[in-house]
């Protein structure tokens, strides 16, 4: 079943403790290891940072985990795009929260925008937006049935 | 303010790295993503769920530029092998910036990747700033454009990546 949907309205936020293992976990999972991502002391020696980072792939499998989460799991997430502001790294408590922006319908499908942040206390670390397919109704086929010609992400 | 090197500039608008067959998508590589995200969509777990949807279940579309990355080692390899965003690092090295970092990614998702597929990709510079001074030192900032086929040539994903490659500098710890 679909989640409520109008605009403006507030998906629950979730807090999320980022460690150093949820770190390198999420960047060895996605075949990345370029040492800021593992090695502290290259970090903060030779990339003149405060810690190891959160990979741009874990924060694009943080941001579509939460939206998906909300919408329900037949849900498609059609594009995916993010800032990151400022570093992310182990210590830091994570609180990401979103904002309906855009409900629009084409044919069988409904596309909601999403606006998502994550913040770590008054810091907004990393800014997103997530277009998301959602079925119009409960009997629609599935939007994984979307024909390729038709699927404008 | 440096000039861009004129190997760089040929670069522009032009596929400099294409990756075809680096790794056999499978389930457990995906499923330790999810782990590490705490994903649990069914989706990606439960195959009688996927078989409704999807057909079978698929990998996490975040996790669709991770297939074009090579093994860490692999029996052969020589130097660094393709890195993963290869070209990324060929500008850091050829406009001499020890260290990069990406800014924003835009990814749309087509067809979702399975078990059993494997991805080519085409690294494309879009273009490349001039030298400015960031937080983090001097650098510059430029933009990838990848796009990702499945073995038989069906869309999988187009990507925008935007970098920053920077000398460090004495600087404050923001990214950017």
């Amino acid at each position: 079943m679909n989640p409520e949907l109008s605009l403006q309205a507030r998906l629950p936020p979730r807090r999320i403790e980022i460690t150093t293992k949820s770190v390198i976990m999420g960047a060895v999972a996605s075949r990345d290891w370029q040492p800021l991502h593992h090695d502290v002391v290259w970090a903060r020696s030779q990339g003149n940072l405060p810690d190891i980072i959160l990979n741009n792939y874990t924060q694009a499998g943080l941001i579509s985990c939460y939206v998906t989460d909300w919408s329900g799991p037949a849900a498609r997430i059609g594009r995916l795009r993010f800032s990151m502001r400022s570093p992310i790294c182990p210590g830091d408590v994570l609180v990401i929260s979103g904002v309906i922006q855009e409900i629009e319908q084409q044919a069988e499908l409904i596309w909601v925008v999403i606006a998502v942040a994550l913040a770590v206390g008054e810091r907004v670390a990393t800014t997103s937006t997530v277009r998301v397919a959602l079925p119009v109704t409960e009997d629609a086929p599935s939007v994984w049935q979307c024909p390729t010609m038709a699927w404008r992400p | 303010m440096s000039e861009l090197p004129e190997l760089v500039r040929g670069w522009i608008g032009k596929a400099v790295v294409v990756v075809c067959d680096t790794v056999t998508v499978e389930k457990q590589s995906w499923v330790t993503f999810c782990a590490a995200v705490h994903d649990g969509n069914a989706l990606y777990w439960d195959e009688a769920f996927a078989q409704q949807h999807t057909g079978s279940t698929i990998a996490p579309p975040a996790m669709l530029p991770g297939w074009a990355s090579a093994p860490e080692w692999y029996p052969g390899k020589q130097g660094d092998g393709i890195r993963p965003m290869e070209l990324h690092f060929m500008l850091k090295e050829a406009l001499d910036y020890p260290n990069g970092i990406v800014t924003s990614v835009d990814i749309e998702y087509h067809e979702p990747v399975r078990a059993g597929d494997s991805v080519r990709v085409e690294q494309i510079l879009r273009e490349v700033s001039d030298e400015r001074s960031t937080r983090l030192g001097p650098g510059r900032n430029w933009i990838i454009d990848v796009v990702f086929r499945r073995q038989d040539g069906v869309l999988l994903g187009v990507q925008a990546m935007a970098f920053l490659g920077y000398r460090s500098g004495a600087v404050d710890k923001e990214q950017s």
